[in-house]
């Protein structure tokens, strides 16, 4: 009865962790993802929608769409916790 | 496999001594540490001395790495929190600016971290390592990046974000050693320093990984332009 118990829990453990983990084959295909670019995608997805202008991408396109898309102040690290002067 | 990431800083290098024309003032000269915050002489020094360098570097950050927001008044020479002297270290602090990815979430937090220092923290520091003045100055100690993102699942509707952010020292004969192949990653962890934050909250010691990612190297932006006389 004992050994069945600590069977179990051992079981439910391990699907708790593995359900809390990404697999190392959806680690890897992060690893090898090459879109993760938030703010180009949305200034590529605007200027595709621009009537008769060629769709590149300049640095301020991506400065707009950052600005468009911004979420609010994220809580970061001060730099007092890091460095000091 | 390392020639993408060394002909990229060959290329950095190539456009540091071309004299690149003047930048845009605020989003690349607003990065630099300004003189009047250094404490110390040798800061002071460091930061005025090689300004110009920092300037083109910070230039082709902001032009060539889109991907990446740098914080203000980050580029310079900084002293870390656990230093006894006055040990000055070529820092930058990069808010990387990626997408939401599960698979990236469900990653524990130390992995993110790791993740996120061999992505684009390393990298960058390669990239630093080619502004030769800056590296051959005897009173620089080493480099330093901070990396910050958004933490997965922060943006729940009415909580303030929360960056993830790691912040790595390491001395300048180990990261050359590192990028020159004379030691290993399993090597370079050994003699790096890190502090880790979820955010404003020390996680204390992390176990970071390093390992090789091509990410940056080979990353571009679809249909992108630089700005005038910036060469990616």
């Amino acid at each position: 009865m004992h050994g069945r118990l600590v069977g179990s829990a051992l079981v439910l453990s391990i699907a708790v962790i593995a359900s809390g983990c990404a697999t190392s084959e959806e680690w890897a295909e992060w690893r090898s993802h090459s879109s993760h670019f938030a703010s180009g995608q949305h200034a590529t997805f605007s200027l595709k929608n621009r009537e008769g202008t060629a769709p590149r991408v300049a640095r301020s396109d991506i400065d707009a769409a950052r600005a468009e898309n911004w979420w609010g102040k994220a809580i970061t690290v001060s730099p007092d916790q890091i460095f000091q002067n | 496999m390392v020639a993408p990431r060394w002909a990229a800083a060959g290329l950095l290098v190539v456009s540091l001594g071309a004299g690149v024309a003047p930048a845009p003032a605020g989003p690349v000269e607003d990065k630099l540490i300004p003189l009047e915050r250094y404490a110390t002489a040798k800061a002071r020094a460091l930061g005025s001395s090689h300004q110009q360098q920092l300037l083109k570097y910070s230039e082709y950050v902001y032009g060539c790495l889109p991907w990446l927001d740098v914080q203000k008044q980050s580029i310079g020479f900084q002293r870390p929190k656990f230093a006894e002297g006055d040990d000055r270290y070529f820092s930058t602090w990069i808010i990387v600016d990626q997408k939401d990815d599960p698979r990236f979430a469900a990653a524990p937090q130390a992995r993110r971290m790791s993740a996120m220092f061999s992505r684009f923290g390393m990298d960058l520091m390669r990239r630093m390592a080619t502004v030769h003045d800056v590296v051959a100055d005897a009173n620089v100690q080493g480099f330093s990046v901070v990396t910050s993102w958004l933490k997965p699942g922060s943006l729940a509707p009415g909580s303030q974000p929360v960056n993830e952010s790691i912040a790595v020292f390491v001395d300048k004969k180990s990261a050359l050693d590192y990028m020159e192949r004379r030691i290993s990653a399993a090597e370079l962890t050994t003699k790096v320093r890190s502090l880790a934050f979820d955010g404003q909250k020390d996680l204390g010691v992390i176990p970071l990984e390093i390992w090789d990612d091509f990410f940056m190297a080979t990353y571009q932006v679809p249909n992108y332009d630089p700005p005038p006389g910036v060469t990616c």
